[in-house]
């Protein structure tokens, strides 16, 4: 049976105010395009001026968060880094192709090349952090952070001697990608503003987002936020599927829905998808509040790091920011979180957090 | 020779992303890696690519592209005498 791991450290940059804000989510941005950019932060703070300029928008906001999380951490460099993203440096790739149609394959620049690769973040943090340790990025569509969670905790899982890993995931939204995945009914025609996307799930579609999350994960409990108790994956998931992995996590815990303070969850206002939040909303009890985070987010591969980062900030602050709510609970402290999230390429996630006190 | 120069400086600011940088601020002469401009071994990549797709040059001996990658003066010389386009 696996051993839970610790959480001692999230730091994000995503479409909300997440990377510099002094309090959660108090100036709440939103659009009304469809798309929910990341907000930059001064990157220069944590990347070399001679190599910054060479990168694109998502290594410069991936290195960023996985050198912040290091920095909250306490620590000089992890044990390992481990990653995962659902796309990669979509950018890069999208340039890197487009020269070689336009150049015919020749004189094509070996920086787009090079930082079109998944593992780039990876080889950039291993550098700055001089971690010399195990080093893995895992592309598995909406399961890419998850992969790269449960990695973690098999090697945390291995050794008796305290560790610490970093684990984050990057995505990025490209023009070009917007539009290919419009072409598969991703997005919702009549767009809302993105603050009023859930309140629009008889339609079909979402609204894009992108972010990075990076966290440092460790085997002991000590100066933590929380740990991930429990962590499951479904393929192909159904309502009945997912009620019966809620149910399985929780009974794995010797908890039931009613001890559960805060459930969160990856509702997108895709009509198609709605079906496997409603028992949430119908089955808690007036003790638990429900909360959603894709109308501050949008949906992306790999946004189940934005809701653990979130989950964290909430166990710090024991707030939950009124433009999350979808149900109030009456109580008012958060000690256990479920995080419960579908993408719509058929994959789903939940996991149980509980608080370290 | 002079123009030459200044449109090379040109096409290496814009090249590498050389945010805030003027072609006033490179000397002909400063050496384009360690000391002086501080470019790197991938700069030195793009810089073969600029001279390949702006004046049809392609140097294929390491040695004869660290000669000529050592300054802007030393780059436009060798543009002046080979270039294809």
């Amino acid at each position: 049976m696996m051993q839970p791991v610790y959480i001692s450290s999230a730091a994000a940059i995503s479409p909300q105010h997440s990377f510099d804000a002094p309090a959660l989510l108090t100036d709440v941005v939103s659009s009304n395009n469809g798309k929910l950019y990341v907000q930059d932060a001064d990157y220069t703070k944590f990347i070399n001026p001679v190599a910054i300029r060479r990168m694109s928008r998502m290594l410069k906001t991936g290195i960023s968060a996985g050198m912040r999380a290091v920095q909250l951490a306490g620590i000089d460099k992890p044990d390992g880094i481990i990653t995962g993203t659902g796309r990669g440096s979509m950018r890069d790739m999208e340039l890197f192709l487009g020269d070689m149609i336009r150049l015919k394959e020749e004189a094509l620049n070996p920086t787009y090349f090079i930082q079109s690769t998944y593992n780039s973040i990876n080889g950039w943090l291993a550098m700055q952090t001089k971690c010399t340790g195990y080093n893995q990025t895992y592309v598995h569509r909406g399961h890419s952070l998850e992969m790269a969670l449960l990695d973690a905790q098999m090697l945390l899982n291995e050794n008796s001697t305290p560790q610490t890993y970093l684990v984050g995931s990057f995505d990025e939204m490209t023009e070009d990608y917007f539009l290919v995945k419009s072409k598969a009914k991703y997005w919702k025609k009549n767009i809302p503003n993105s603050l009023q996307l859930l309140q629009h799930n008889d339609t079909d579609g979402t609204i894009g987002g992108e972010g990075a999350a990076f966290f440092t994960i460790t085997n002991s409990a000590a100066n933590s936020i929380c740990s991930i108790a429990q962590l499951q994956l479904l393929q192909e998931p159904t309502t009945e599927t997912v009620q019966a992995s809620i149910n399985n996590t929780l009974a794995a815990e010797g908890l039931q829905l009613k001890d559960i303070d805060l459930v969160l969850c990856g509702m997108s206002g895709d009509a198609r998808y709605q079906p496997l939040y409603t028992p949430i909303l119908q089955n808690t009890t007036a003790h638990t509040t429900v909360a959603a985070f894709k109308h501050l987010c949008g949906e992306y591969d790999t946004a189940t790091g934005f809701a653990l980062w979130l989950a964290t900030k909430l166990f710090q602050t024991q707030i939950t920011p009124q433009v999350l709510i979808q149900k109030k609970g009456i109580n008012p402290e958060i000690r256990h979180i479920l995080l419960v999230n579908h993408y719509p390429q058929g994959t789903a996630t939940v996991v149980l957090l509980k608080q370290y006190k | 020779m002079e123009d030459l120069k200044l449109t090379l400086k040109q096409q290496i600011i814009e090249s590498l992303n050389l945010q805030g940088m003027t072609p006033a601020d490179i000397d002909d002469n400063a050496p384009l890696f360690g000391d002086g401009l501080g470019l790197d071994s991938i700069d030195s990549l793009e810089l073969m690519v600029l001279l390949e797709r702006n004046y049809g040059i392609k140097i294929e001996d390491a040695r004869e592209g660290r000669k000529v990658l050592e300054s802007v003066a030393s780059m436009a010389d060798y543009i002046a005498q080979n270039r294809k386009i």
